[in-house]
């Protein structure tokens, strides 16, 4: 644990052969050069967006419709489906808020894709799910709230 | 693991959805019997490409569910156009599928 | 933890009431349970109990999960690998088809039976095991999940759609039925509850952060996919491993699949369901 936070600390997402000559990566393990490392590890949603999106400040917009249980059944797979009519959608991602490193998912479009996305995330707890939208360079946000609790009715 | 590839129409656009078997551990869960920690191992970033030109480019996390599926949607793809999907993990670990639309 | 459930039942004021019927017949039972649930959820007709919880308006907060999974259903790689298996000739050339009647198309609806002829009752799963070894091949002994419970979907498929038709034409049916049907309203384990209790009278109803499933159509879908069990890579599930997962819940020792108690339960169920298409396999949380 303690090693993967000095990782965090040193590790800048271009720096692939520092890393690998200071020692730092363990073995057999090889951080994907074009990973947004920084968002992906921002423990919250401000520093995740200024990493993924260049800026922490996004207006609401009612272009962008996400779909999502209002409760999920298993926090461990939550479907959310996302889709945009905005103009000239260059890329979306998937925030969970209350989670311990919120940005779950990006997508970066190109060609002839359209302004939808689709996966399955992790809840840890009760938050609200935010999705950016790139539209042309400007960024908007939506959010909906999904109601985690841990069921007892298992077999 | 296994990389499973779906193309449907929906309305004017086909939507391509692709799952991938793959445990995506956050590194934060322990092993019952042994108590150590599983290292963190999951899938960093995702490609699809339809006729060899790239439409979507996907990175994730550790927030995404074991057996990561994704869904897109593209315009103008027609019967027998070639779908291909590659990924790589954050162990260096890849796979991929292709498909062709019906 | 059971003191604070208990406690918590009883501020919900769960009912534990009598079996609901003193009726002489299966017929009359059938009748009455199905009106039950008629007059309880007014709105969702007798083919969709086939979808359990997600048919029940109570559920329309999470009902959503369920939609959005059946966009690339999870359990499509079993059902591949379960077909593949019913397809593949045994060592000796034979098929699973070979040992049914008529391939095994549209017999799941008659499941379980007494043979009167090999004076058993059959089940699909004893009689997918017997298929193996009388064509020179070993027996299946996880009955719960994996290789059985994709043979059991495979065999179950061949009746989709199909509405369960359950005759009890031997004494020996009727006499599993009033088992099963004893079984079924008798209270049982630490916490003394019936499977009616949650599933008749409190079918609908949040405990512990769930909604409890309306008795009427439990088993139709079945073998099922649940989304809690995947988490420990053994997504699948047959009714009887569902069943000692139920015992477990009221703290009440589980039986063995394919005990006798299970089968009885099991027709007695499939009886209540009569008019019920199957919908096999389903998605559950």
């Amino acid at each position: 644990m303690k090693r993967r936070t000095f990782l965090k600390g040193t590790v800048a997402s271009s720096a692939l052969a520092v890393a690998a000559g200071a020692g730092l990566l363990r073995s057999g393990q090889v951080l994907a050069a074009d990973w947004a490392t920084d968002a992906f590890n921002a423990k919250d949603v401000a520093s995740a967006s200024k990493a993924a999106f260049g800026s922490d400040g996004a207006a609401d917009s009612q272009d962008i419709k996400i779909k999502a249980p209002l409760q999920a059944e298993n926090g461990a797979v939550v479907p959310v489906k996302v889709e945009s009519t905005l103009a000239d959608i260059k890329s979306m991602a998937i925030m969970v808020a209350k989670n311990p490193t919120p940005l779950a998912t990006k997508v970066d479009f190109s060609g002839d894709s359209v302004g939808y996305y689709s996966t399955r995330v992790k809840m840890g707890k009760t938050s609200d799910i935010l999705v950016y939208v790139n539209s042309g360079g400007k960024i908007l946000k939506a959010s909906a709230m999904v109601k985690v609790t841990v069921g007892g009715c298992g077999g | 693991m296994a990389t499973k590839i779906k193309a449907r129409q929906k309305g004017d656009a086909t939507e391509i959805l692709v799952l991938v078997q793959h445990p995506m551990e956050t590194g934060s869960r322990k092993d019952k019997k042994t108590k150590k920690e599983i290292p963190a191992h999951f899938i960093q970033t995702l490609n699809f490409t339809v006729n060899g030109k790239s439409v979507a480019d996907v990175s994730m996390g550790t927030g995404v569910s074991k057996n990561p599926l994704v869904g897109i949607r593209v315009k103008g793809a027609k019967s027998g156009d070639k779908i291909s999907v590659t990924w790589k993990d954050n162990k260096g670990e890849t796979g991929g599928a292709e498909s062709a639309i019906k | 933890m059971n003191k604070k459930l208990i406690l918590m039942l009883a501020g919900l004021g769960i009912a534990f009431g009598a079996p609901m019927t003193a009726s002489a017949s299966p017929e009359g039972d059938l009748k009455e349970f199905q009106g039950y649930f008629k007059q309880r959820f007014p709105t969702v007709p007798l083919e969709a109990y086939n979808d359990g919880v997600n048919a029940l308006p109570q559920y329309a907060d999470r009902v959503e999960n369920w939609k959005l999974l059946m966009d690339f259903p999870p359990f499509e790689d079993d059902v591949e690998k379960g077909e593949k298996m019913w397809n593949t000739p045994f060592k000796n050339g034979k098929t699973y088809a070979s040992c049914f009647e008529n391939g095994g198309v549209g017999l799941a609806v008659g499941y379980p039976w007494y043979d009167t002829k090999d004076k058993k009752m059959r089940t699909i799963e004893a009689d997918i095991n017997e298929c193996r070894v009388d064509n020179g091949e070993e027996p299946i002994k996880n009955l719960k999940n994996g290789k059985m419970a994709q043979l059991v979907i495979a065999f179950k498929r061949l009746s989709n759609g199909k509405k369960m038709a359950i005759n009890l034409n031997t004494p020996e049916e009727i006499a599993a039925y009033e088992k099963g049907k004893q079984y079924y309203w008798a209270r049982r384990g630490q916490l003394n509850f019936s499977c009616a209790n949650c599933h008749v009278q409190n079918s609908g109803n949040k405990i512990r952060g769930d909604v409890l499933s309306a008795a009427l159509g439990h088993g139709t879908g079945f073998p099922v996919y649940r989304t809690k069990w995947a988490q420990s890579n053994k997504p699948l599930g047959t009714i009887h491993r569902r069943y000692g997962g139920c015992n477990k819940q009221v703290r009440a020792k589980p039986l063995k699949p394919q005990s006798d108690a299970y089968v009885a339960l099991e027709l007695y169920q499939a009886y209540m369901n009569t008019g019920i298409p199957l919908k096999v396999p389903s998605q559950r949380q």
